[in-house]
């Protein structure tokens, strides 16, 4: 209670900087062309950059804005899949209930790996969140394996939302808007609360974690609560990806889905709200567009991700609004 | 299925080995992340480094052991040359950018090796000395994990050595207490942390080197190796090499016995073990103070 | 200044990217994909491979009815959602059939997917299209269905082995598949089994399993594994003494896993597979395809090559037939009273569920005898008379079902 009587209180003074400006209208500039990304690229691919992109701010929610690495976020992204295609599967419901499950699952995992680690800092936490996650891999793919059909997907009959009105979600125009919808709703979301109080308070524990304990916050609890949150929105990313696929699939467990979702998050920018959706969206034209010439995509990626770290560390987005601030004021760096 | 005595003791055998390539992969990652602060995401691309460079070196010489040692020494070459080159500009800067740079490396080689070495594994043969086991009545000795053991040993007390009673290993053990001072005293740090990841590094091509003959060696052997080193230095205690080598021992162990007993979950055991442990000692078995 | 070339050079490779993105050229016939990265590479090009040079016979005779065909490969990365995605894609920009996979798992799940949307799909992998539920209209296979290897080596094993059996399984469906296969088999034959131990995919250490294997004393122990663990297996069972007395039955083996394994691959181990290059002694029509195919890559095609081969050369055969390179609706009852003769003797989809009749081989391992690429003996053919159930069984999984539900151990 104490915590948030002084956010409130920090909040009251609330510098609008030119980069939130900024931001607020990269995000719109996105959204907008998320409308007709459909139509640039392919649909089927123009869906994962939207959920990916998601995966990615909800990721960067911790990295970037709270100041922690994870290295687990496929178990977000994996459970909050199967809990959204499993009560589909199982229990029979319907498209907005499976959301919410996902939603659920998501936050749960989260919440486990913030018990076991939210205390730790760098390195343990990554470690931790890497190994959960792995864990939970392993355990749908084999002891798991009759709930989850392990290797072989649980796959779900086709879908439809009924309410508000009818779609048809086989259709791949409709299945994207719908997808759409639902993104940048939640990209609204995490815009308002990186820029509420609380997301005020994470910047502060980003930048300096002793001194904002030593204005008397509770650390722990707004670590804890990011987390969550970060678990929240990636668990409503699996479950979007479990309509998109029509099936929850073991491959979002692995590990290299948390070294992908990192990729791209760096790749435009932790430090900047809109830099993991870039990211996304560049870093999966490109992997499309590489591996039509040449199986060994991934040696370019490799390449052009360390490249990117020595000479851009502060990625697309990030390195962008770095050069215009520097335009702004040429005497401070 | 009984648990005859003979049956138990082989497995002990056979975990002991297990957690010979547990304790060589995670003494080089601590030692990394000891004096680096670097997590080495690309430690199981350096072992599988190691496998290769054995089957090019045994191909040329035509004997395992100058194979191995050859292996060894050309990956901590390879690993000083990354260290110097790439990642040595990332010190200082956010954590995670060293950490990024392995990551990236751990994609970009494997296909490289792809390239040079085709898509089908390459064959390292076991050692002539050390083919076949030693049967008695119903025991089974295998040689080459008997061999995995001894070098295990050895290679645990030539690092004690090294660390406690060499001038270097004193200087690498004062670098990872306190950079600053180290430096203040005239010491060339940064060679310090080459010689230091060349070490770590050298460690996993050593792992996988010892390997190669057991499993198949082909460019994506290393990626499942990084996650497993990274749970054992985790179980240990991040920053403690002595940690390392218990938390390989008590893994292999683990995983031997899982896997006769309960084999759907020989994968998920070391995730558990590492929960557990946590559970009871959140810094891990020997962590130290600060070391978060 | 460095980093100004650098930006330059990224953003010309996304121009790049970008200019030659679009799947808006002209639509091929077929789209396929295969994880060409990932740990199954190899096989996936030797499908690849098969593909292009069915496309390059083709059209060096004139197209298919007079025009070239065309057709696209991509990387399925071994995902089930890149392979759905890239399915998609090639459905939306107009092409009307698919093909490929690597993976039974992935290859039911785009199955589902192209029954769903009426989408013709030949996939060319070990899977179990066309049992229980799995079976769609628009699904055919050139690969086998997975119990097929199984029930084959069982057949012969039992014959030629010994009775007294015990297993190790991959802990997913194929692996569960080989072992409901053997437990049939067994029970006609007589066979005495001790026991089945489950191994999750990814197990790299087997020798915690030797000493109960040689403790139970089996005739041959059936190796239900693939990938990186089949060559674990082998070569830890060679070290430790296993394959010297027992003999080795695995329902599924390739070139590569018999080179990798080394001297470790003996007289011992028996393997399953779906064609071997050797046949082309027996069956006259392979020569000109294992000619080719080692004039360009210096080896002999694998199992693998034919498979890719076969699909697509059903599919342009079957187009010829229907007089039409897009309409599914014709093509597909084309592709089912299709007839041919390619690498393996007279072959056909059966009419009922899609399913390519083919020969299963059973080589035995050369061990150190091996040379080049001379890596087994084929020492039987088992005809899929002996191997497939009847359609109704099939599709009810009234046979293999039960027993792969509840499995001894599990």
């Amino acid at each position: 209670m104490n915590a948030k009587k002084q956010t409130n209180e920090v909040a009251a003074y609330k510098p609008h900087s030119w980069q939130t400006a900024l931001e607020f209208r990269a995000m719109w500039a996105v959204l907008a062309l998320g409308i007709v990304l459909p139509f640039l690229v392919s649909k089927p691919l123009a869906t994962e950059i939207m959920i990916y992109a998601l995966f990615a701010l909800a990721f960067n929610l911790l990295l970037g804005h709270t100041g922690m690495i994870s290295f687990g976020h496929a178990g977000y992204l994996g459970v909050g899949s199967y809990a959204g295609a499993m009560v589909v599967f199982y229990g029979g419901v319907g498209v907005w209930v499976s959301l919410l499950a996902a939603m659920a699952g998501g936050a749960l995992v989260a919440a486990v790996v913030g018990l076991l680690a939210v205390k730790r800092k760098g390195a343990y936490f990554a470690m931790i969140s890497l190994a959960i996650a792995q864990m939970l891999y392993f355990l749908a793919l084999s002891p798991f394996k009759r709930w989850t059909e392990g290797e072989d997907s649980l796959k779900l009959p086709p879908l439809s939302v009924d309410f508000p009105f009818h779609l048809n979600l086989s259709d791949q125009t409709q299945l994207y808007f719908f997808v759409f919808v639902i993104v940048a709703l939640a990209v609204l979301a995490q815009w308002r609360l990186l820029n509420s109080p609380f997301g005020h308070a994470l910047k502060g524990i980003r930048e300096n974690e002793d001194r904002i304990r030593a204005c008397g916050f509770n650390i722990t609890r707004i670590k804890f609560l990011s987390i969550i949150y970060s678990g929240l929105f990636s668990g409503l990313a699996g479950g979007l990806l479990a309509i998109y696929l029509g099936a929850a699939s073991v491959t979002t467990l692995f590990w290299m889905t948390s070294g992908v979702v990192v990729m791209q998050t760096v790749l435009g920018g932790t430090h900047t709200f809109m830099g993991p959706f870039i990211g996304t969206m560049v870093f999966l034209y490109l992997r499309n567009n590489i591996s039509n010439y040449t199986d060994r995509w991934e040696m370019w990626v490799g390449a052009m991700f360390m490249a990117l770290i020595l000479l851009f560390p502060e990625g697309i987005w990030g390195t962008v609004m770095q050069k215009i601030g520097e335009r702004r004021r040429p005497s401070a760096s | 299925m009984e648990l005859s005595w003979e049956i138990i003791l082989m497995q002990v055998i056979m975990g002991l080995a297990l957690g010979a390539i547990y304790v060589l992969l995670a003494s080089g990652l601590s030692i990394i992340f000891g004096l680096l602060d670097v997590l080495n995401f690309a430690h199981g691309t350096f072992y599988m480094l190691g496998a290769y460079a054995t089957f090019v070196a045994i191909s040329l010489c035509g004997n395992f052991w100058v194979g191995i040692i050859a292996a060894v020494v050309i990956v901590s070459l390879i690993g000083a040359l990354f260290e110097m080159t790439l990642l040595k500009r990332l010190y200082g800067t956010d954590q995670i950018y060293p950490l990024l740079m392995c990551f990236g490396l751990s994609i970009f080689l494997p296909d490289i090796i792809k390239m040079i070495f085709g898509l089908v594994g390459k064959v390292v043969d076991y050692p002539s000395l050390l083919q076949g086991a030693t049967f008695v009545d119903n025991l089974i000795l295998p040689k080459y994990r008997i061999f995995l053991v001894v070098l295990m040993a050895v290679v645990l007390l030539a690092l004690y050595l090294f660390m406690k009673k060499t001038s270097i290993g004193m200087i690498i053990r004062a670098a990872t207490r306190d950079r600053l001072m180290v430096n203040c005293l005239g010491i060339n740090v940064s060679r310090v942390w080459t010689v230091g990841f060349m070490l770590g590094v050298g460690l996993a091509a050593l792992a996988g080197a010892v390997a190669a003959p057991m499993v198949q060696t082909i460019p994506n052997m290393g990626d499942e190796m990084t996650i497993e080193a990274f749970v054992v230095v985790v179980i240990g205690g991040l920053g403690s090499l002595g940690g390392a080598a218990l938390g390989g021992l008590i893994l292999g162990q683990v995983v031997s016995f899982v896997s006769l007993l309960a084999p759907d979950w020989s994968n998920v055991s070391i995730f558990l073990t590492m929960a557990l442990i946590l559970v009871l000692r959140p810094r891990g078995l020997f962590g130290e103070e600060g070391r978060d | 200044m460095k980093r100004f070339l650098v930006l330059t050079m990224l953003a010309g490779l996304c121009a790049l990217a970008f200019a030659s993105a679009a799947p808006a050229a002209p639509p091929a016939d077929i789209g396929w994909e295969f994880p060409l990265s990932g740990p199954y590479g190899f096989y996936a090009e030797e499908m690849k491979r098969g593909v292009d040079m069915a496309v390059d016979e083709w059209n060096a005779k004139g197209g298919v009815l007079g025009k070239p065909v065309k057709v696209l490969i991509r990387d399925s990365e071994l995902k089930a959602d890149v392979a759905l995605r890239r399915m998609k894609e090639f459905v939306d920009s107009g092409i009307p059939i698919i093909g490929g996979n690597l993976g039974g798992g992935i290859s039911m799940v785009i199955n589902q997917w192209a029954n769903k949307n009426k989408v013709l799909y030949m996939s060319t992998c070990h899977n179990s299209l066309g049992q229980g539920s799995d079976w769609g209209y628009y699904g055919f296979t050139t690969g086998i269905k997975s119990y097929m290897t199984g029930a084959a080596l069982a057949d012969f094993a039992f014959e030629k082995l010994g009775k007294k059996w015990m297993v190790i399984a991959a802990d997913y469906r194929w692996g569960h598949d080989q072992v409901a296969a053997f437990l049939v088999k067994s029970k006609a034959a007589g066979g005495e089994f001790v026991g089945a131990i489950y191994t999750p995919i990814g197990t790299r250490d087997f020798s915690a399993y030797v000493p109960q294997i040689l403790a139970k004393k089996p005739d041959f122990l059936v190796l239900s594994v693939f990938g990186s663990d089949l060559v674990a297996a082998i070569k830890q069972f060679g070290e430790l003494g296993l394959s010297q007395r027992v003999k080795l039955a695995l329902p599924k083996t390739a070139m590569p896993i018999m080179k990798e394994c080394g001297s470790a691959y003996n007289e011992n181990v028996y393997g399953a597979v779906t064609w071997y290059w050797t046949l082309y002694k027996k069956y006259p029509n392979a020569k000109p395809f294992v000619d080719a195919y080692m004039k360009k890559f210096n080896r002999p095609p694998d199992a693998d090559t034919d498979s890719g081969y076969v699909g697509a050369q059903t599919l342009f055969m079957a187009m010829e037939k229907a007089g039409t390179r897009t309409d599914v609706a014709k093509i597909i009852p084309a592709l089912e009273n299709l007839k041919w003769d390619l690498n393996q003797g007279p072959e056909h989809f059966r009419k009922c569920d899609h399913v390519r009749t083919q020969t299963v081989v059973i080589l035995q391992g050369r061990g150190a005898k091996a040379k080049g690429w001379d890596l087994a003996t084929v020492i039987a053919e088992v005809p899929p008379s002996k191997t497939m159930l009847p359609c109704d069984v099939d599709r009810a999984d009234s046979v293999y079902g039960p027993i792969r539900n509840k499995l001894p151990g599990k």
